[in-house]
């Protein structure tokens, strides 16, 4: 598949992450066919997909952990190799951390290895454990750690370095509410400091919060790709909430979805303009209390596009 | 080219870690403790023995004695507190009654009968005085009658002799130059065997954790297994460190001390060239065992999977014990040769061999460089399959297939 271009946000600068003509075959089972998709610098994007659509392979792949197959994957023009010193941060789908050791210990080793020195290291965790909580918490062993703060834990390892690109493979997994919460501004403190965002999640209303673009991969394709709106344009577009008085005519520019007491839903039929159903109902006689046209959600997009396999996956 | 700042810090958390656990120091310290308890109890009762037996010989007894063949001086014999009796009974009567501590029944002829000794029970070591008595008189009296000492000690056969021979027309050492040596066989097993798991773990520990895909990211699978490699060998020399300073400490303060047969440890020699070629050998072994268990344990998913392969790698350390008569004797047996030969049979063989002097010069270069050379391709064969089976979390790592993504990887995408 080519490159699809998306009209908002569309800029001339290289974009961060390029993949061109990707495909992995493990065996005979072929993972992904020929996936194309770029991240721009500064943007959060969200690779989304039910479980066992490629995704992880895809980032390994791009991170130099899986040999790909065939095609192009770069990160900042070149295939990314930990000697370069790009500013990465990782958060894997496969969570863990060396069980054995202190929090402390772990997080300055990280971040000595991500170049920091040991001092800076160790007063950046202090104050990251500080933020998230776990102060006190810094000399115990991680195996004494519930999974939540251990993943608080991993996710300050993965931003230590104030990463140019941070890719985050399922970042709410396993987190209350509250933690959720905690993570999604740390992430947007990030995004605010310039780091390009790449996001593994199933949640959608982290996506409709976060992301600039978004790609929605299934069988190792891109099944949409674009801005948010784009791809909820691209997905059956527009429903009509209508409080009214009398009943809504037939029409061939709208299928009623639900109705019930003066409340109905309507999905607006290709092509059709908004403006124009409302003078059409206007005209009919229907008295309109109120008509407010919305996009389809990104929970009902990802539903819809993964039905079954997302409940398979699951 | 790999990152040497990410490889200090590799090695630095790994020495770190280990070394401040407290289970690394109980296994280590646990073998040279109980030596030292042992070398202590040895050099204390041995000195205690030999005080007791200097007390024993330095106190004179009265005894009685009687002497048909007229072998035994009586002036020696008063001197030693002796007296002459008429009859044996009467000397066994006088015991018996307490009114001298022994009696010895010399026979008419000492050479061949059994000098009869009877005396008051004082124990088990200390009745050992009155044999020791009887004899010494018979032998002083005989030699006051040959009148040379020294051709009395001749008659006793109290000489000793001392053997040298060469080998490529240098002096070949005695059992006293195959001692020194013999340590390095010692460390090779005590380092491999307490360090066995640790290096089984060193690869496994990441996956186990799943730490692999946030460390591959961050530095590359060469360093990470080469930084542990390194700190192997630095944790290994502690240990070794271990062991060896209260050998050295022994040998320098203690060594005539300890009383063990037919060894003097005053004597030992410390040849140079078994010394340096045996140290090479130990050295190529231990990275050869460390590279091996490094690269099991990268291709297990747990210690657990991993364990059965250290098994067969300790068996092969073993191997050639059952041999050892033979190795020693017979370098030239085919079955030396081939254990001398063969990559994890050659370290025990080569290192036996080059303690008893029958490991030719040449042979020991072949050796070394093999063990090396080895070690460099089965670290370069772990990595691959660290790589390879970086995130098979659950499953066994084919070899096949890192082989072969690993020749795919030279040609397409070097450097990763």
């Amino acid at each position: 598949m080519e490159i699809m271009e998306s009209a908002v946000g569309s800029t001339t600068e290289e974009p961060l992450v390029r993949i061109e003509h990707f495909g992995m075959t493990f065996g005979r089972v072929e993972v992904i066919q020929d996936l194309s998709f770029e991240i721009r610098r500064g943007e959060t994007f969200g690779f989304l997909g039910s479980n066992g659509s490629g995704k992880t392979t895809t980032i390994r792949a791009l991170l130099g952990i899986y040999q790909p197959t065939r095609g192009l994957l770069h990160i900042d023009g070149r295939e990314f190799s930990p000697d370069h010193g790009d500013r990465l941060g990782y958060l894997p789908e496969e969570r863990g951390l060396y069980q054995k050791e202190s929090v402390i210990d772990v997080m300055t080793y990280f971040g000595e290895l991500k170049g920091l020195g040991r001092a800076t290291a160790s007063r950046w965790s202090q104050d990251y454990l500080e933020r998230v909580g776990l102060a006190d918490r810094a000399k115990v062993r991680i195996d004494k750690l519930s999974q939540g703060q251990q993943q608080k834990v991993q996710l300050g390892v993965t931003i230590m370095n104030s990463p140019e690109l941070l890719i985050l493979d399922e970042p709410t997994k396993g987190f209350d509410p509250v933690n959720r919460r905690l993570l999604m501004d740390i992430i947007e403190d990030q995004k605010r400091d310039g780091a390009t965002v790449m996001m593994v999640t199933h949640q959608m209303e982290e996506v409709e919060r976060l992301c600039d673009r978004v790609l929605l991969l299934k069988g190792g394709t891109a099944r949409a790709y674009g801005t948010v709106d784009e791809v909820r344009s691209e997905f059956g577009g527009t429903r009509i909430d209508i409080d009214h008085d009398g009943a809504l005519p037939a029409s061939d520019s709208y299928r009623v979805m639900s109705s019930a007491a003066g409340h109905t839903v309507v999905e607006v039929s290709n092509d059709a303009d908004t403006a124009a159903i409302l003078r059409f109902l206007v005209g009919a006689g229907v008295g309109v209390r109120r008509f407010t046209p919305t996009l389809k959600s990104l929970d009902d997009i990802f539903v819809e596009v993964y039905g079954a396999d997302a409940m398979e996956g699951n | 080219m790999m990152s040497r700042h990410a490889l200090r810090h590799v090695v630095e958390f790994e020495v770190r870690r280990t070394l401040t656990k407290r289970k690394f120091w109980l296994a280590t310290l646990f073998v040279p403790v109980i030596m030292i308890l042992i070398f202590g109890v040895s050099i204390v009762s041995s000195s205690s023995s030999q005080d007791a037996a200097q007390a024993q010989s330095s106190e004179l007894f009265a005894f009685e004695y009687v002497d048909p063949a007229g072998l035994v001086d009586e002036a020696l014999a008063t001197a030693a507190g002796g007296t002459v009796v008429a009859t044996s009974q009467q000397g066994i009567a006088d015991v018996k009654s307490g009114a001298v501590t022994a009696f010895f029944d010399y026979p008419a002829d000492p050479t061949a009968q059994a000098i009869d000794v009877y005396g008051v029970n004082g124990g088990l070591f200390s009745n050992a005085k009155y044999s020791t008595q009887a004899t010494s008189l018979l032998q002083a009296s005989a030699t006051a009658r040959i009148g040379s000492t020294q051709l009395s000690a001749i008659a006793r056969g109290a000489v000793t002799t001392r053997t040298t021979t060469f080998q490529d027309g240098s002096v070949a050492g005695g059992i006293e130059s195959v001692i020194p040596p013999m340590i390095y066989l010692l460390l090779l097993y005590i380092v491999v065997i307490l360090m066995g798991n640790q290096m089984l773990s060193a690869t496994v520990e990441e996956k186990e954790n799943r730490v692999t895909e946030m460390i591959l990211t961050t530095i590359r699978a060469t360093t990470l297994l080469v930084g542990k490699v390194i700190s192997l060998f630095i944790i290994g020399f502690v240990q070794m460190l271990v062991f060896v300073i209260p050998i050295a400490v022994g040998y320098a303060f203690f060594r005539d001390k300890l009383d063990i047969p037919e060894v003097d440890f005053s004597a030992l020699e410390f040849q140079s060239r078994p010394m340096i070629v045996g140290a090479l050998i130990l050295l190529g072994s231990f990275s050869l065992f460390t590279a091996t268990l490094v690269a099991v344990g990268a291709a297990m998913p747990t210690v657990k999977d991993a364990a059965p392969f250290f098994t067969g790698v300790i068996l092969t350390l073993f191997l050639p014990i059952y041999a050892v008569s033979l190795i020693v004797t017979s370098s030239s047996a085919p079955v030396v040769q081939a254990f001398t030969f063969f990559p994890y049979t050659a370290p025990v063989t080569a290192l036996l061999r080059n303690a008893f002097g029958t490991l030719p010069l040449w042979i020991a270069v072949v050796d070394i460089g093999m063990l090396f050379a080895l070690s460099a391709l089965v670290l370069r064969v772990a990595v691959q399959i660290f790589k390879y089976g970086s995130i098979e979390y659950s499953g066994r790592v084919s070899l096949r297939g890192a082989l072969t993504t690993w020749r795919e990887s030279k040609t397409t995408r070097p450097g990763r």
